[in-house]
């Protein structure tokens, strides 16, 4: 059994177990390739009565290898308006990418981006979204992200 | 760490000495400035040093420079060179510049008399010109300019022929209208193509092992690395996004990891009330496959199963859960106090510091070609990273202990708000498997 099997049959036993914090919810783990969870913001915010789904894609290396994580945008959902997220659903946030560790877990990147959003005060795209938009990889993980703001 | 005051060191003078403190630190015996705070004594400037920096100012330039601007005047001079005119005061220096000499050649003795002055051939579209006199305390002059003076220079372009012509009702003051995108082609064509080589392609080259992708000239926008217009910029940097891999993280090597101590799981173990961090299960006796029975602890004391841990580390030596460094990263994270028994010339193997094979490819391609010629030295240059940081080291030793990823992330701090630049990071991870 590969180690992602091993480690996402825990997490998953984990979640059906105790439950998911408070604002995010399990929407589909069919398989042990992708999940999806759906990530409210929960009291005054700017994103109040809003609902965004992320997508996780896990490779068999996981979680030595970091999950692909995404906005879900498509007739449902929508990125959130976020400095940090292009339309595209890409998620600048250094734990996905440099400062991924073994000991993250889904539901704790979902945590993690919750807050991420619970702290943000003014609804706005990152400045560079068109560009990065244009030509971004399918996949996040292919994207070499640059970290500098240390406002939001 | 240390008891010992740390020592500084004078690269002026290039002596180790203690400062003056007021008003800023410089060097008791030559009152220099350039001065440093030895701080981690496996980062000492003299490693650093060239053979015979002590007679930079007087002696014969170091083999190593030499080397470097023949190759420099190599690609400026272009396909057809030209014979290197000898020095009017002598010292004639038919070198050849050719690659696979470069290496060979040495320092050679030479006249310590007469000024030396070497410069590329005439006829050529840029010149690199040496000068310097054998009198104490003169200084070394390098120009890079323009053609040799006295040159048939008729195929130079003018920059007049880049502005747009003249309305001819007269109205026009007298200086063209010159743009910074013009002022840069005719820079472009001045260096450029149907001039003998690209000057530059050959540096450049470097970095693209085929050749300058997306190349052509400046009707595309795109020179290299130089750009006219948005399109362009974005090209470059989508391929920087998707190149970069100068600072991935610098794996455990066999012999760090060798030397973890290992603990075979038995009953009554304090370890079994505890949880492996990457697999999030407990630590127990009974299990099918007997490699969980080994626990490795790491010096920062989590322990973790062997087979759990271990294809971590040889992605990233680092703790994932306090991310105590068991060999130097990149200077994201500060650097943790030293790790005995570490090896240098082990991580220099890592992608960040591939040394001198310069035609490996990477964005850093052109500096390790340029510098690679410079310090002859491939180990003195390898963990090039871990040195920007010594001057903060101190202060932050403790702190990376102090910092567990799980609490940091549910407490729901500031995911994607470091103040460091991404350029310094490391990518845990695999960051370049594909997932999809």
């Amino acid at each position: 059994m590969a180690v992602s099997t091993r480690r996402l049959q825990k997490e998953l036993t984990d979640i059906k177990r105790d439950g998911t914090p408070v604002g995010i919810e399990l929407l589909s783990a069919d398989d042990f390739a992708t999940w999806y969870l759906s990530v409210e913001v929960l009291g005054n915010t700017v994103y109040e009565g809003e609902k965004f789904a992320l997508k996780f894609r896990f490779d068999s290396q996981y979680p030595i290898s970091a999950p692909a994580v995404q906005f879900v945008v498509d007739g449902q959902y929508q990125a959130p308006i976020h400095p940090h997220v292009y339309s595209n659903g890409h998620i600048c946030a250094s734990i996905l990418s440099t400062e991924w560790s073994p000991v993250l877990s889904v539901v704790s990147v979902c945590v993690t981006i919750q807050s991420m959003l619970a702290s943000c005060k003014k609804k706005e795209r990152p400045p560079d979204n068109d560009r990065y938009v244009s030509r971004a990889p399918e996949n996040p993980k292919k994207t070499q992200w640059d970290f500098h703001d240390d406002d939001v | 760490m240390s008891t010992r005051e740390p020592m500084w060191y004078c690269h002026e003078c290039h002596a180790e000495m203690r400062p003056l403190m007021v008003p800023d630190p410089h060097c008791a015996s030559c009152n220099g400035t350039f001065v440093e705070r030895i701080e981690n004594p496996t980062d000492d400037p003299r490693d650093f040093a060239v053979a015979d920096a002590a007679n930079w100012e007087d002696g014969p330039l170091p083999g190593e420079m030499d080397v470097f601007l023949a190759g420099l005047r190599s690609i400026l001079r272009g396909p057809n060179p030209s014979p290197p005119v000898p020095a009017p005061s002598g010292s004639p220096r038919a070198r050849s510049t050719s690659p696979e000499n470069r290496r060979m050649s040495g320092d050679r003795p030479r006249s310590p008399n007469a000024p030396q002055t070497f410069t590329t051939g005439r006829n050529n579209s840029f010149t690199i010109r040496i000068e310097r006199s054998s009198l104490p305390g003169s200084r070394r002059t390098v120009i890079l300019g323009g053609p040799p003076g006295g040159g048939s220079n008729d195929d130079i372009p003018r920059l007049s022929q880049f502005a747009p012509p003249r309305p001819s009702d007269g109205t026009q003051q007298d200086r063209p209208n010159i743009t910074g995108p013009m002022l840069a082609q005719y820079l472009l064509a001045l260096m450029g193509p149907g001039r003998g080589a690209d000057p530059f392609s050959e540096l450049l080259g470097g970095m693209f092992p085929g050749g300058i992708p997306g190349g052509g000239g400046p009707e595309n926008g795109r020179w290299g690395d130089y750009v006219f217009n948005q399109e362009a910029l974005d090209q470059i940097i989508t391929q920087i996004m998707e190149n970069s891999n100068s600072h991935q993280p610098v794996p455990a090597t066999e012999e760090v990891i060798g030397k973890l101590p290992r603990e075979v799981l038995e009953e009554g173990s304090p370890l079994l009330e505890k949880d492996c961090a990457v697999c999030k299960e407990q630590f127990k006796v009974e299990t099918e496959d007997p490699d969980e029975l080994v626990v490795i602890t790491l010096p920062c004391s989590h322990p973790f199963h062997e087979p759990c841990i271990l294809p971590w580390l040889k992605n990233s030596g680092t703790c994932p859960v306090c991310r105590y460094q068991l060999v130097p990263q990149p200077s994201s994270h500060p650097p943790g106090p030293p790790p005995a028994g570490s090896s240098r010339s082990d991580s220099s193997s890592s992608p960040g510091s591939s040394g001198n094979n310069g035609s490996s490819g990477g964005g850093s391609g052109i500096l390790q070609n340029v510098f690679g010629l410079f310090s002859g030295a491939p180990q003195n240059n390898a963990p090039q990273n871990e040195h920007g940081s010594s001057s903060s080291s101190s202060n932050n030793a403790g702190r990376s202990q102090n910092r567990p990823t799980a609490t940091r992330t549910a407490s729901g701090g500031q995911p994607s708000s470091p103040t460091r630049r991404g350029s310094d990071y490391d990518i845990p991870g695999g960051w370049g498997d594909q997932v999809d």
